[in-house]
């Protein structure tokens, strides 16, 4: 493709109506997070835009993140790969293979420097020079040093090329991180999750094809209108939890009758994404829904903070906090009360020898 | 009857004992609403027509409680600015200090009699300092939490960098947690200190915090420092 065409002269190549080109456009706006007043925007960008070039790789992972993205729904995941954007490189979903393929990554890069985006799955494993991962018979951190130097922007996808994942979860054997501190450049863009929604990866990815632009992110590198609210704030669960309505067991009248998973462990009120509005798999259901407390899947470090059906004060490194706490108290209040009687004790005896020596004062 | 002269040494400014009493109060508020929301055992309704919202208030009075603690560090600090009292610093750049602390300590392991007077106890002093460690890291790590629900307003730029520091909002909250049992163990601590101060040694420590002054039939070694006499 040596000049490449914007998403309208596609549609028109393919013989696409007009209206069917300005329905995919709004429901892009949609799915980016904008109002609908950014529509002409959108109209505008994805008829003179040409379609941004993508190459997609993978590190240390479990490629949970593709079977996340093939299943996005508004747009399909078949029409963004295939007239959305240009994807000319992808471990998991290109048909070719082998040194052909290879070569045709090096191309990519070298054609479009500092032109594509690359969006990067998993984690990198840094430990004994990132042997642990092979990608094209070099190590990915070769791959991955290789195209995010020449890259207009990095998205990361999913916890494991956000902040490690599952790899990086302790001992982390392979050394393995996210891919932030290890690229070190910007802009990178954060879209964790365990996998992420497919309506967040694709929305992210659409975002930055159309306006060139990085969507306004948190202190965290996520965008802000994916990860700007935490599961607790829109879960559909809460009014239960401000009810003081909770679920005790997976098994008991509660949790039948849908209530807050808060006391099963539920990680809702310290985890950012989008599953309490925009739901998974077009908003069929999220885990809540179906009566699994979340996990925190799209916090860093999730993975070490087993065991995931437990909150405090149970949670914990050291075990149950109020329990602690409350033996430590105890002791202190039997070392204070202690501490007291040997203090009237030693009291009693220094009123004896001040008195003795008053009395000698008073007898000379 | 033995006749005693004693003498009236001002300390604390109003603006301190209320900063002192409001922090007694929130303390104690805040820590039983934190235990309630962390685990809420009691179960509070069965239908929610009819519940009150429990635990909904109980998190909004923990978060009142929290704010009106934070401002009250407005009368410490101005009682700070207006009355010296309020600002005995610690010499510890000094030796005589840590000689100080060391009597006092031997005094509190039964190795020693007693200890000399002092107004403003050298350990309890180290013991406050610790204490308001204690709360300002409740302070970062509650605001942090707390403020994340919307992270381009003020609070989430003045705190927002406290969770990533501690690799995570979960670990926030552990920290918030123990911590605030810390601050428990240190109210035991320091509520048997001061009665023990006030009634076996004559020292004022709990009538002062109601009254301002201390009223003392003695000498206290650190007189000096309140009329700055003491360098
Ligand atoms: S189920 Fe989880 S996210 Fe939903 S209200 Fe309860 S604690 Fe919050
Ligand atoms: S509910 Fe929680 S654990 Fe489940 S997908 Fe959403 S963020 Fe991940």
């Amino acid at each position: 493709m040596d000049k490449r065409e914007s998403m309208w002269e596609y549609y028109l190549r393919k013989g696409m109506s007009r209206r069917s080109f300005l329905k995919g456009c709004v429901a892009l706006t949609s799915i980016m997070g904008l109002s609908t007043d950014m529509v002409s925007k959108v109209v505008e960008a994805a008829e003179k835009k040409p379609l941004p070039v993508v190459v997609w790789i993978h590190g240390h992972e479990c490629t949970g993140c593709d079977e996340s993205f093939i299943r996005s729904g508004a747009p399909l995941a078949s029409d963004l790969v295939l007239n959305e954007i240009a994807l000319e490189y992808d471990h998991l979903l290109s048909a070719a293979c082998g040194a052909p393929f290879e070569a045709h990554l090096e191309e990519t890069i070298q054609k479009y420097k500092g032109q594509y985006i690359l969006a990067v799955e998993g984690a990198v494993c840094t430990k004994d020079n990132g042997v642990y991962c092979m990608s094209g018979g070099h190590t990915f951190t070769h791959l991955l040093k290789h195209a995010a130097s020449n890259a207009l922007a990095i998205i990361a996808y999913g916890s494991c090329a956000a902040y490690g994942g599952i790899q990086a979860a302790k001992p982390n054997p392979t050394g393995s991180s996210g891919i932030g501190s290890f690229v070190g450049r910007s802009p990178i863009i954060n879209v964790p999750g365990c996998p992420p929604i497919p309506e967040v990866m694709t929305g992210v990815i659409m975002h930055l094809a159309l306006f060139n632009k990085v969507p306004s992110l948190d202190h965290d590198g996520r965008p802000k209108q994916f990860y700007g609210n935490r599961i607790h704030d829109t879960c559909y669960r809460r009014p239960f939890f401000d009810a003081g309505m909770f679920a005790e067991h997976f098994d008991d009248a509660g949790a039948k009758a849908g209530w807050c998973l808060y006391k099963l462990g539920c990680r809702g009120p310290e985890t950012y994404n989008s599953c309490g509005n925009l739901r998974w798999f077009q908003g069929m259901s999220y885990p809540i829904q179906s009566g699994a407390p979340c996990i925190g899947c799209s916090s860093a470090h999730f993975w070490d903070e087993d065991p995931l059906t437990a909150r405090m004060p149970d949670y914990g490194p050291f075990g149950n906090v109020d329990k602690i706490g409350a033996v430590a108290a105890a002791v202190t209040a039997v070392g204070v009360m202690a501490h007291g009687a040997m203090s009237i004790v030693q009291k009693n005896q220094r009123d004896k020898i001040e008195a003795k020596k008053h009395g000698e004062q008073v007898n000379k | 009857m033995k006749e005693v002269t004693r003498k009236i040494y001002y300390l604390f400014s109003p603006w301190l004992r209320i900063f002192h009493w409001i922090m007694v109060v929130c303390i104690l508020t805040l820590f039983v609403t934190g235990l309630l929301i962390t685990n809420p055992w009691f179960i509070f309704a069965v239908d929610p027509t009819y519940s009150g919202m429990m635990v909904d208030n109980i998190r909004n009075i923990h978060f009142l409680a929290a704010y009106i603690f934070s401002a009250s560090f407005i009368l410490r600090i101005y009682g700070f600015i207006v009355n010296p009292g309020d600002r005995l610093f610690s010499h510890v750049w000094k030796g005589y200090f840590y000689r100080n602390v060391v009597d006092v300590m031997l005094h509190y392991m039964f190795l020693k009699h007693e200890h000399a007077s002092y107004l403003r106890n050298p350990l309890a002093r180290c013991s406050y300092t610790f204490l308001y460690v204690l709360v300002f890291i409740e302070m970062l790590t509650g605001f942090a939490i707390y403020y994340m629900t919307n992270i381009n307003g003020i609070g989430g730029i003045l705190f927002g960098w406290v969770i990533p520091l501690l690799g995570g909002e979960y670990m926030a909250h552990l920290i918030h947690h123990y911590v605030a049992w810390g601050i428990l163990l240190f109210a035991f601590g320091h509520v048997y200190m001061v009665i023990r101060a006030e009634f076996m040694e004559g020292e004022s420590e709990v009538s002062s915090m109601f009254a301002g002054s201390k009223i003392l039939a003695h000498e206290p070694r650190d007189a000096g420092h309140l009329d700055g006499t003491l360098k």
